[in-house]
């Protein structure tokens, strides 16, 4: 047994990963449907601010969107949460998956993205200046498309996982 | 879990009609690369609703009140293209399997919660809350007739995606 196998193993059979995987519909169905929920609150609300730094929406006074970030934090802590339950549920399944760490390194960049989109743009005395919206233009950018591959990359953890749990091969 | 969904013993005529469609061959044949890809942009068309009509619902509801809705009502048509883009992948989802749909109780959910957003939208555009609203200046609460239409909005909206998250629950494991 790999030290993987071992750690995953010993998670699978915890009483709190049996009630993930389990019957009951507060469980699975409940954690995932949260956990669209976020993304949609992170993901779009961020999208948001990047349609509007690309130049839709062009007349929304920038500081202001600033006001929205609490939601994307409430939305990022929601879905640390019911990811982090998926994850009991089924840590070998995610862990054996390379697209899962191509997933959280996107969601690290874009989340440090929207960051430096409040601090160096949004919060700027002169955020409209053409260098420092050139700048914002750039960043929107790629944080459109960081959070295209987050959705993609966590769509195809259900179709491209090797391992449902420690010793269960998937069988496509 | 929830119990599986119960469909007739033999397809009915609307069914049959559907199942000889290209559309419904192409997707059946194609569902190893096609499914995971159609999946994506639904998702993808999703985000981009919340990002347009749920920030502008906020904005209606008092976040970033120094922002005048009008100019943030600039976002809607990328809400409707995703909204678009959502139902044009649907009808892929539906022609594909589509008794894993019509006989699927959270399908119907999924519908009431759609019709009760698109009513929803009518009442905004139609009453005076669209006009009222796109008029406020910056740092202007909404009328509170705005926020009863804004908080439906986002209330059925989260619905919508919840209940589309439920069809799985109900059916084999291969739609995830």
């Amino acid at each position: 047994m790999t030290p993987l196998e071992i750690v995953c193993g010993w998670v699978e059979n915890t009483s709190l990963s049996m009630w993930v995987r389990g019957e009951s519909m507060l469980a699975f169905p409940t954690i995932l449907s949260a956990h669209t929920l976020g993304m949609g609150f992170l993901a779009g609300t961020s999208a948001g601010i990047d349609l509007r730094l690309l130049g839709v929406a062009n007349r929304v006074p920038l500081p202001e969107l600033a006001k929205f970030y609490p939601v994307m934090w409430a939305a990022l802590a929601l879905n640390f949460a019911s990811g982090t339950l998926l994850l009991i549920g089924y840590p070998y399944k995610a862990f054996t998956n390379p697209l899962f760490y191509v997933k959280l390194s996107l969601i690290a960049i874009a989340v440090y993205l929207a960051v430096r989109i409040r601090n160096q743009v949004l919060l700027q005395p002169n955020p409209d200046a053409a260098s420092v919206l050139r700048a914002g233009r750039r960043m929107a950018a790629i944080s459109l498309a960081c959070w295209a591959g987050v959705i993609l990359a966590g769509r195809l953890l259900a179709y491209t996982y090797t391992w449902l749990r420690v010793g269960m091969p998937n069988n496509f | 879990m929830f119990p599986p969904f119960e469909e007739p013993e033999f397809a009915a005529q609307w069914e049959l009609w559907i199942r000889g469609t290209f559309l419904h061959l192409f997707v059946q044949e194609n569902g190893a690369w096609l499914w995971p890809t159609l999946e994506t942009l639904h998702f993808i068309g999703l985000s981009l609703l919340f990002a347009t009509v749920g920030v502008f619902d906020l904005r209606v509801l008092g976040v970033g009140r120094a922002i005048p809705p009008g100019t943030l009502h600039r976002l809607i048509p990328i809400g409707i293209a995703g909204y678009g883009l959502n139902a044009l992948t649907g009808l892929f989802f539906f022609s594909g399997f589509p008794e894993q749909y019509f006989y699927n109780p959270a399908f119907w959910w999924k519908g009431t919660f759609m019709a009760i957003a698109g009513i929803n939208v009518a009442a905004f555009y139609l009453s005076a809350s669209f006009r009222e609203v796109k008029l406020l200046p910056a740092g202007a609460d909404a009328p509170f007739g705005a926020k009863v239409i804004a908080g439906t909005s986002l209330g059925a909206w989260m619905a919508v995606l919840v209940c589309g998250r439920l069809l799985t629950f109900y059916r084999p494991p291969f739609f995830h």
